[in-house]
């Protein structure tokens, strides 16, 4: 049995017809290719757990490139918390926003992160398959994607034809042959698989189990009951779609920036391993958007209480501010700026008094 | 349009502003509806600036109740991306459901069917078509230094 590889393609949400243009130029240059099948599937953030997306995807064993309009961390995380997982492979294309110097400072990123403190997925096992995410944002041509995945393909299937070699030395030619004839008798696919699923647009939380260190803030912080904790104690998206529609604020309380919001416009939170703006203008401003730079600008924790503030007031519920659920790093923060309560006030009232 | 304009110039752009109705600083149109409903959609000025949109996203539902300069929604366009604000405090009536799945009549018309949301509350801080192209004046240097400081980068 050849080695084969599946390709899968993520559609975007929105009707760029440059996105759409290019799925399609990835698609067509892939379909005929030896060894390669292609699978279209909607939005991968939007496929619901028992779609027929994520069933597709699922009964997928092999090894796997998953193309979408995500960073690869998101798209990653995304595939795991739905169980498909498998090792992470090692593409040579960037993601959307890195260039040629983002490298020193993403291994200073990652030797940030490799702190000795044991992270969730330290402890799991995967299975021995790849899987590789790429970045459609990241280039404009199709040829770019086409090109890696060709070169995933031939790494993939490098100890099938060493083994060849092993087994017989050089191999006469009447073998060859046959072996060549077994390669060519199977026709390859002249068209994807296009999984097409029904449903609206999903917001809810990933989480980065290489980062995350289960402190359990997040459960803290959520007035929602998003989070919850599996059998083995260890922080789980329990109710993704109780999640509050545009609101990010648990990721700012996270103290490992280990919950991703990949649709989030801030690279930061949205899965990107920096801080790289993005490639469009940003109009915010124009619309209303408050000054990042003004005197006063919120701090993270603030704006994470005022995001969430505003989401139980849609909700009905009363405003809580930072009295709830507040990460206990950030107390310091918490009294400089907040209108201070009581409690604080009699502190402040202790501390005047010289003793 | 038969009703009376008024016009702004961006460089070479004419943008036009019908006088029927009012306008917010974010640059939204504002038409009062029967029953105290407000209509808002994008002006030509904002419209202007992000060329064609490609997805529109609210992050907030028919019924919520919203305050001024609420983070609302995001937009995509060709150009740009953004977050969008809510012009007023009030609730929110209706959402042109329309544009999640084809955001072209934001283009197309943009005083007509390619309006955003309704909305109830005050509207007593909108501005008159003429007020608005003061603003208008005030805000271009301001924007062109934006757009320009970005595309730098």
């Amino acid at each position: 049995m050849p080695h084969r590889l599946t390709v899968v393609i993520s559609q975007s949400r929105s009707q760029n017809p440059k996105k759409r243009q290019l799925e399609e130029q990835v698609v067509a240059g892939l379909l005929g290719e030896r060894g390669i099948d292609v699978t279209v599937v909607p939005h991968l953030y939007d496929l619901k757990p028992d779609g027929s997306g994520m069933l597709c995807l699922s009964g997928i064993s092999g090894d796997l490139v998953v193309c979408s309009w995500l960073y690869p961390r998101a798209a990653r995380w995304i595939l795991d918390r739905n169980q498909i997982r498998g090792q992470e492979g090692k593409t040579l294309l960037k993601s959307l926003g890195e260039t040629d110097d983002d490298d020193e400072a993403d291994e200073e990123a990652i030797d940030d992160l490799a702190e000795d403190k044991p992270r969730v997925a330290d402890q799991r096992e995967l299975p021995a398959r790849r899987i590789y995410c790429l970045d459609l944002r990241a280039y404009d041509d199709a040829s770019a994607f086409r090109e890696e995945i060709v070169r995933i393909a031939t790494e993939l299937a490098t100890p099938t034809i060493e083994l060849n070699g092993w087994i017989n030395g050089n191999p006469k030619p009447e073998q060859m042959e046959r072996y060549l004839a077994a390669e060519t008798a199977a026709p390859e696919p002249r068209q994807a698989t296009v999984i097409e699923e029904e449903g609206g647009r999903r917001w809810y939380p990933v989480i980065d189990l290489s980062r995350c260190t289960n402190c359990l803030e997040c459960i803290d912080f959520c007035l929602f009951g998003v989070y919850g904790i599996d059998a083995r104690e260890t922080i789980l998206v329990e109710q993704p779609d109780n999640c509050r529609q545009g609101c990010p604020a648990c990721s700012r309380v996270c103290p490992e920036n280990a919950i991703i919001f990949p649709q989030h416009k801030t690279p930061t939170i949205a899965g990107s391993a920096d801080v790289a703006g993005t490639l469009k203008i940003d109009l915010s401003q124009l619309f209303g958007a408050p000054d990042p730079g003004a005197p006063g600008a919120e701090k993270a924790m603030e704006v994470a209480a005022r995001e969430r503030d505003e989401q139980l007031l849609l909700a009905g519920r009363d405003a809580v501010g930072m009295q709830v659920g507040m990460p206990k790093r950030h107390e310091s923060e918490l009294s400089g700026s907040v209108a201070k309560d009581q409690l604080d006030e009699l502190i402040d009232s202790l501390d005047e008094l010289d003793f | 349009m038969s009703e009376s304009c008024l016009t702004f110039m961006m460089g070479e752009y004419r943008a036009e502003f019908p006088t029927d109705r009012r306008y917010a600083r974010n640059h939204m149109w504002a038409l009062s509806l029967e029953g105290g409903s407000t209509r808002f959609g994008f002006t030509a000025y904002a419209v202007r600036l992000l060329q064609d949109v490609y997805f529109l996203d609210w992050e907030v539902a028919e019924g919520d109740l919203l305050a001024e300069k609420q983070e609302i929604g995001q937009i995509e366009s060709q150009k740009a991306e953004a977050s969008l604000y809510s012009p007023q405090a009030g609730t929110l009536d209706r959402i042109n459901q329309v544009l999640l799945k084809d955001p072209s009549a934001i283009n197309v018309d943009k005083y007509g069917e390619g309006w955003l949301f309704e909305m109830s509350g005050d509207a007593s801080a909108l501005l008159s078509a003429e007020m608005y192209l003061e603003h208008l004046e005030a805000v271009w240097e301001v924007t062109q230094r934006t757009i320009k400081g970005q595309m730098n980068r």
